[in-house]
């Protein structure tokens, strides 16, 4: 697929790695849809592509909501006539233990509450659910050449005080496969699906966490820092560009391995 | 120079690139670019409605909320789903986890 003249939409475009996705493109003439929560963030990312010269839009919306992805689909539609590319992006993370246990009794003294494993599967995957659904719906009838991204990660694996967001990526990562069969059995072919899995990338959540802690992760990481968000950006452009990448989740770490030694 | 005032929002049309940006400035005072390069190549004329029509889209009066439809006959295969019949004496609405909000119920 050709970058330039293509409609992208970015959820959780507004910082991150959505920003950056956003700016990837619009840069090499992709007109771009931002979605975000926070209007500030859509406010700048609008102004910066603006300055690039190129074309946007931006839509505050719940990617939670079925109403609001139909309205940003639609929006998306209005201002640029088609849709070829959508990326989820949107994420949040409630970090918590299942159980935790009272040092003198080793009772349990807490337990992660519902609402922080609900909040977390609600964004992370039921949004990006919602926003391959849709995309996908609009790419069909309007006959578009389409590429859908759900955005994993490399958590996928099973991340120790994570296990709302590592459930949500390692379903974002089955997405591929599912998506893409189901297409092959219904005759779809104008649409493909690529995710991609992220390790450790600095974006605003990591970068403002205890350095001390970020110093013991990077000892982890081959690359010796965090993955930029423009590096995950360049993949995703890459996979719009070659339309043999298909029905696949691709990880992007900087070589993460465990400790001392063996790539995970 | 087309302007709008719409949902409490002045909202500005005007060239932009090689189309229109709108502008808008919210009901505290703050401006921002709800869009920018849009609908290159199309006169005023027709590119102060579309802008209408998608400034309509971006930022609702409001949604419209529908259901649960309680009533509907549902159906997984053979299996009929029947919705919560809320107006029972029994229905309670649970939306606390057990450890924040025991002694309440």
């Amino acid at each position: 697929m050709e970058i330039k003249g293509s409609v992208v939409l970015v959820t959780g475009g507004g910082n991150g790695i959505g920003e950056a996705v956003v700016k990837h493109f619009a840069k090499r003439g992709a007109k771009v849809a931002i979605v975000d929560m926070v209007q500030k963030n859509i406010d700048r990312v609008v102004k910066d592509v603006k300055e690039m010269g190129g074309e946007a839009i931006g839509i505050q919306a719940n990617v939670t909501s079925e109403a609001d992805t139909a309205r940003y689909i639609q929006a998306t539609l209005a201002a640029f006539g088609k849709l070829n590319i959508a990326v989820s992006c949107a994420g949040i993370i409630r970090d918590g233990t299942l159980l935790s246990l009272d040092k003198e009794t080793g009772k349990v003294s807490k337990k992660l509450g519902f609402d922080k494993w609900q909040a977390v599967i609600d964004t992370n995957l039921s949004g990006t659910f919602l926003c391959m659904r849709d995309a996908a719906e609009a790419m069909v009838n309007g006959g578009w050449e389409g590429l859908l991204v759900p955005i994993s990660s490399v958590n996928k694996a099973g991340q120790v005080g994570q296990i709302n967001y590592s459930s949500a990526k390692v379903a974002d990562a089955l997405m591929p496969k599912i998506i893409i069969g189901e297409f092959l059995m219904r005759g779809i072919r104008n649409i493909r699906c690529v995710a991609i899995a992220p390790g450790y990338t600095a974006t605003p959540m990591l970068t403002q966490m205890n350095q001390e802690a970020l110093k013991t992760i990077l000892e982890d990481v081959h690359l010796g820092r965090l993955v930029a968000p423009e590096e995950i950006a360049s993949m995703i452009g890459y996979c719009a560009e070659n339309e043999a990448l298909n029905a696949t989740t691709i990880e992007i770490t900087g070589g993460l391995c465990y400790p001392k030694g063996i790539a995970k | 120079m087309p302007t709008y005032t719409y949902n409490d929002m002045q909202f500005t049309v005007e060239p932009g690139g090689a189309g229109w940006d709108i502008s808008y400035r919210a009901p505290g005072g703050a401006c921002a670019i709800a869009g920018t390069g849009l609908f290159p190549g199309l006169p005023e004329s027709e590119a102060g409605p579309r802008a209408l029509e998608l400034i309509r889209t971006v930022f609702p009066v409001g949604i419209r909320s529908v259901g649960p439809d309680v009533l509907h006959p549902n159906t997984i295969g053979d299996l009929k789903i029947v919705g919560p019949d809320v107006a029972h004496p029994n229905f309670i609405y649970w939306n606390k986890d057990s450890v924040s909000c025991p002694v309440d119920l």
